[in-house]
């Protein structure tokens, strides 16, 4: 048999799973606002720059736990009929955008990136997976470039003969 | 206030403003269109280009973008039942039925009209209100706006709906504590800098806010395709939507519930945290409370009455929500908050001095939302048919490409690469926030107002040496935190009874 979500316990409800979440990032920035470095005789005064971070984070654990017990919801996280894969392939694709558009230039790293989600999304027409992206990052770049005046390198360097 | 509205007249209705106030309507209108995207992701995209324009200028066009927005999310409503926003929700109860009684041109010229009624009513009570709130605030001290800042993330907590406020309240605290990253205000103590020097001037709010909005929306319709079945829906309804004209019986049926509508927008946009959302339900829920029994049976099935009320009072209460962000500082929703983002990024301050320091800013931001109300009639009516056929776009096509904007919308401002890969954490964590129906407008509002808050209580405490005593000392802050109180607690007590 195949198990229902409030077999798998309480705490795979959508608000605890969340809770659960954000009680770790709380606990991290909590543990981080220790590190901060307070200037000497700041200990003594009502407010400093570690007053607020210590506030919150007291704030954040409270209403965290408090979500945790008393959840507004059971229902079962809807984390399931998601595509994960294509989630993290658009995630890489986007983090080598950013490092590509340096060294490949925008023409380039655009045309690519564009080409390559098209086809994740299964763009299977060639002229589209050609002809779109180039005309959008060229156009794109024109307008930064001639209409805004917003200089964004076009190509690689090598190739704009830039050292 | 003549001499000020004609400044703002003056302002608005220079051809460089005018040009820009018809591309936010019409980017508006188009983004807003766009199911899932509403007028955050709109004013999120838009400010890119609005950074490169003069503060009148960008704010008149971010104006412009916001009801343009809540005018196209309106229009996927009636079209297709699927609101790009909750504010249109109410609209879809009847203008969805008249869409598939084949009157969907009449639904949207309704909601048309209703907006524009509605936006122009509360635009002339803007013009009163804003002077005098203006006045009054100039009073206020630091304390004072603290305790009205911790009022404005308690407003927004707690109109979360039905069993958010926890939820609200943490993703307000999450944004606060985003709002600590980098320098210290006053001191320059590095915090949560985590040894990295691009995160030292904190982070972006334009990258938060692409991230959390346009990016997760996009990759939410690529990960959960089924959110894309609209857009499908909209193609076939655009293609057939009827006669656009309005008899006069229906005129006269909806005239009066426009205009009691838009009192009551404008009043509930006031409120921090309210909204358009609540205003356009409480709309909707009152004239079905006060119409003839033979008018209140066709509620929900195709009344104009029920489609025009709540499009006066989403339309209205946006355009009073601008009150306490231009004469108090303080936003009183997500949209707003990214408002107010923008004109710090322009190096205005919002609050009673701009009132008296940049009153060509200040009108001309009113006067822009009479004529850009009057533009979305004029210009988007007729225009409907074609630009509904921008959902003709696949899908495969049109997510890529608003990936890209908001890559390279942020990065063009800062020319960081660093950004982008924020941008990329940002929007993961956004997503998964999303599936899990956390709230994300309250976590930007946190941001928006964190270092504000910080910076408030320091001086407040400054100002009453190091001592606590003004939170019940000064009769105003003690009123305000009062208020706050109730606001927190009036949902929990309501709970508590329902059970």
């Amino acid at each position: 048999m195949k198990p229902t979500a409030s077999k798998l316990g309480p705490l795979t409800s959508k608000d605890r799973l969340g809770a659960l979440l954000l009680l770790a990032f709380c606990s991290a920035y909590g543990l981080l606002s220790q590190d901060i470095v307070l200037l000497p005789g700041n200990q003594n005064t009502a407010f400093h720059a570690r007053t607020m971070p210590t506030f919150l984070t007291a704030l954040g654990i409270t209403l965290s736990l408090l979500l945790l017990l008393f959840p507004t919801t059971h229902a079962a996280h809807g984390l399931r009929g998601i595509n994960w894969l294509k989630l993290v392939l658009f995630m890489l694709l986007m983090s080598l955008f950013g490092l590509a558009i340096r060294p490949l230039g925008f023409i380039l790293a655009t045309t690519a990136f564009l080409l390559i989600s098209f086809a994740l999304l299964a763009e299977r027409s060639y002229l589209r997976l050609l002809v779109i992206p180039l005309a959008v990052a060229v156009g794109f770049w024109a307008i930064m470039e001639l209409l805004l005046g917003v200089y964004l390198h076009p190509l690689p360097a090598f190739m704009s003969g830039i050292n | 206030m003549l001499e000020g509205l004609l400044i703002g007249l003056g302002t608005a209705l220079s051809l460089h403003n005018m040009m820009f106030l018809l591309v936010g309507c019409f980017a508006g209108t188009v983004i807003g269109m766009l199911p899932g995207l509403g007028p955050m992701s709109a004013i999120a995209l838009m400010i890119p280009i609005a950074s490169t324009l003069d503060p009148a200028a960008g704010l008149i066009m971010m104006a412009a973008v916001y009801y343009g927005a809540i005018f196209g999310g309106s229009t996927s409503s009636i079209l297709i039942n699927a609101p790009g926003v909750a504010s249109t929700v109410a609209t879809s109860f009847d203008g969805y039925p008249m869409a598939r009684q084949g009157k969907a041109g009449k639904a949207l010229a309704i909601a048309a009209g209703a907006s524009f009624a509605g936006g122009i009513i509360a635009a002339l009570l803007l013009v009163l209100a804003a002077p005098a709130l203006a006045t009054v605030s100039l009073s206020f001290q630091s304390t004072d706006y603290f305790a009205l800042m911790v009022l404005g993330l308690a407003s927004v907590a707690a109109f979360a709906g039905s069993g958010g406020i926890l939820k609200a309240l943490l993703m307000t605290t999450v944004g606060l504590m985003l709002a600590t990253v980098g320098s210290d205000q006053t001191q320059g103590i590095p915090r949560f800098t985590l040894g990295m020097i691009d995160l030292v001037d904190g982070i972006s709010f334009l990258l938060l806010v692409m991230a959390t909005f346009a990016l997760s929306e996009a990759l939410m319709a690529i990960v959960k395709p089924d959110r894309e079945t609209g857009l499908a829906q909209e193609r076939k309804a655009s293609q057939n939507l009827g006669s656009m004209s309005v008899t006069r019986d229906e005129l006269a049926d909806i005239a009066p519930a426009v205009g009691r509508a838009s009192i009551l927008g404008f009043l509930v946009g006031l409120l921090p945290g309210a909204g358009a959302t609540i205003a356009s339900f409480l709309a909707y829920g009152s004239e079905q409370r006060i119409a003839r029994p033979d008018q209140r049976r066709r509620f929900g099935h195709g009344s104009v009455r029920g489609l025009a009320a709540p499009e006066a009072a989403n339309n209205a209460a946006a355009t009073g929500s601008f009150v306490p962000l231009l004469t108090l500082g303080i936003p009183g929703s997500g949209t707003t908050a990214i408002m107010l983002g923008a004109l710090i990024a322009y190096g205005i301050q919002p609050g009673p001095m701009l009132y008296i320091n940049e009153p060509g800013v200040f009108w001309s931001v009113i006067v822009s939302m009479w004529i850009g109300n009057a533009v979305l009639l004029m210009l988007n009516l007729p225009l409907i048919p074609y630009v509904a056929r921008v959902l003709t776009i696949p899908s495969q096509i049109l997510l890529p490409l608003i990936l890209l904007f908001s890559l390279t919308g942020v990065y063009l401002v800062t020319f960081n690469t660093f950004d982008i890969q924020m941008m990329v954490i940002f929007a993961a964590a956004a997503v998964i926030f999303r599936l899990l129906e956390f709230p994300l407008a309250p976590m930007i509002l946190g941001f928006i107002l964190g270092g504000m808050i910080e910076e408030n209580l320091r001086r407040a405490l400054l100002i009453y040496d190091n001592s606590w005593s003004f939170l019940w000392e000064r009769p105003l802050t003690l009123g305000i935190l009062c208020i706050t109180i109730f606001v927190l607690i009036a949902p929990l007590l309501r709970a508590i009874r329902t059970r």
